[in-house]
């Protein structure tokens, strides 16, 4: 039995998705502007892209490259993450690299990448790997600093090596941050892979998209931007499914509105 | 003691950038990248300090500041705001938050064709992106901070008299300062990286305008210069972020 609580938290963010659409359409009323479609001319152009053949390839190629970025990514910035938490020589190894190398564009060096590896599947890919792996490596490091030291000593005195440790305290004691550092850099892998395909204009959806625009395509501009922000609402949604599984044991009480009556 | 120390992790930290610095002037040196490819880094460097002291390149720094300011700002006022209503009317939570949850995945580079449509050309639609990108950090790490702030403060804060409009200002405000200054540095570092992007995408001016226009002309030295730039406008930021923090947030333990 599903409390009415839990529908009404269920069906809110879909009421939030009709209620923005809903917006746009009275905007695009009452604007009545050439390069500005209502929400339902942008809709009835979404099958029309996801119908042709060729988009569809191009969509699925981007989601592809993503993955591969995406969790690449992942790999290897976890255990940097965890050891840069966990030991202070690591740490300020590698921290003055990652804050000069944070606040660049990753999107942007793919003019310079592309210069040595192409337009192809793999600098797009390294891109992708830069931009989500700076998060993770961030979240990672806070929540391996914020373990407990007293849990690391009773692991110690129970005879656990200093690897068994990291994998078997420190990892799941972080896994609450962990996974948060992931779902910003899922978001991001969405943004990296769409301006890298706007720069490296070959194929895939933000080539689509920027295409449609210098084209003057407006349907196409908006039913994409739809396409879009869905495929950035779906794997946000399927990710917090994910996480709420694997971190159960920590719910924090986000969920708890504070009032002060 | 504790300034060697310090002393010594600057030290390290520092080894991985000169590794990177040699590594680059290293390829060069032995012929594995052509310099036109691959520029050596003293090239890179003496371009950079040639370019920062032309008016011409730091009226392009000054349109990225700009645009990067104005957006960053809208999306602090606006993250604290909300953030904190949500944290303290319920019936504001109801709205926001399904709105928060469908908007904040949403990747926003996308929505910047429809903001050129919208609002045009110049810094208008590249503000707004910006400040769409890095509300959501603000927004959530206000909303998180403003939420869980100690209930106890605010029953003595009651307790002691303080009417409740001040309890937002005098309790709630200070007591989720460390959590909204967390969302700033990232709101900070987003609106670094969207900035240079929207220029890049389309512009006459600012930074992106430089890399593009270097790219197109396959200048790989200039490529260089506006990525450079970029992130030492994000350090400084950040540190001046950071000492704005230590100012803010004197007092407190972990500060």
């Amino acid at each position: 039995m599903i409390s009415p609580t839990a529908i009404g938290r269920r069906i809110a963010p879909l009421l939030a998705c009709i209620g923005l659409l809903a917006a746009w359409q009275v905007a695009a009323l009452a604007l009545k502007n050439d390069s500005f479609p209502t929400a339902l001319e942008a809709m009835r152009a979404v099958p029309a892209i996801l119908g042709d053949k060729e988009a569809l390839i191009n969509i699925l190629a981007s989601l592809r490259r993503m993955a591969i970025g995406f969790a690449a990514a992942v790999a290897v910035s976890i255990p940097l993450g965890l050891l840069m938490g966990r030991s202070r020589a690591v740490a300020a190894f590698f921290n003055p690299l990652l804050m000069v190398i944070y606040p660049v564009p990753k999107a942007a060096l793919m003019p310079i990448i592309m210069l040595w590896l192409g337009v192809g599947d793999i600098a797009k890919t390294l891109v992708i790997f830069l931009g989500v792996s700076l998060p993770v490596i961030y979240h990672s490091f806070e929540g391996a600093k914020a373990v407990e030291e007293k849990m690391l000593w009773s692991g110690a005195a129970m005879g656990l090596s200093a690897a068994q440790r990291l994998i078997r305290i420190v990892l799941p004691a972080a896994l609450p941050e962990i996974l948060t550092g992931c779902r910003t850099g899922l978001v991001l892998a969405l943004i990296t892979m769409i301006t890298s395909e706007m720069i490296a204009r070959q194929s895939g959806a933000g080539n689509i998209l920027f295409n449609a625009l210098d084209m003057g395509q407006y349907d196409t501009v908006f039913a994409m931007i739809i396409i879009v922000g869905a495929m950035g609402i779906g794997l946000d949604a399927a990710f917090e499914r994910v996480r709420a599984r694997l971190v159960r044991w920590s719910e924090p009480q986000f969920d708890m509105p504070l009032s002060f009556s | 003691m504790m300034s060697r120390v310090l002393s010594m992790d600057v030290l390290l930290g520092l080894v991985p950038i000169a590794l990177m610095i040699a590594l680059w002037q290293g390829l060069v040196s032995f012929g594995f990248a052509p310099v036109a490819l691959l520029p050596p880094p003293g090239f890179v460097f003496t371009r950079l300090l040639q370019q920062l002291a032309t008016s011409g390149f730091q009226q392009e720094i000054a349109a990225t500041l700009i645009r990067l300011f104005g957006g960053f700002l809208i999306a602090v006022v606006l993250g604290v705001s909300v953030g904190i209503a949500a944290a303290a009317s319920p019936a504001i939570n109801a709205i926001v938050r399904p709105i928060v949850r469908v908007l904040a995945p949403l990747p926003k580079v996308a929505l910047y064709p429809a903001l050129l449509l919208l609002l045009g050309f110049n810094h208008e639609s590249k503000i707004t992106l910006v400040a769409a990108d890095a509300l959501f950090p603000i927004l959530l790490s206000t909303y998180y901070g403003a939420s869980t702030v100690e209930q106890k403060l605010i029953w003595s804060a009651m307790a002691a008299g303080t009417p409740r409009r001040e309890i937002l200002f005098k309790v709630v405000l200070p007591a989720a300062m460390p959590s909204i200054l967390t969302g700033c540095r990232i709101g900070l570092v987003i609106s670094c990286i969207v900035v240079f992007l929207a220029e890049m995408i389309t512009s006459t001016d600012g930074l992106g305008h430089v890399l593009v226009i270097a790219a197109r002309t396959f200048q790989a030295v200039d490529m260089f210069v506006p990525l450079i730039t970029i992130s030492l406008l994000g350090l400084i930021l950040n540190a001046l972020l950071q000492a704005a923090r230590s100012y803010l947030l004197r007092g407190f333990p972990e500060a």
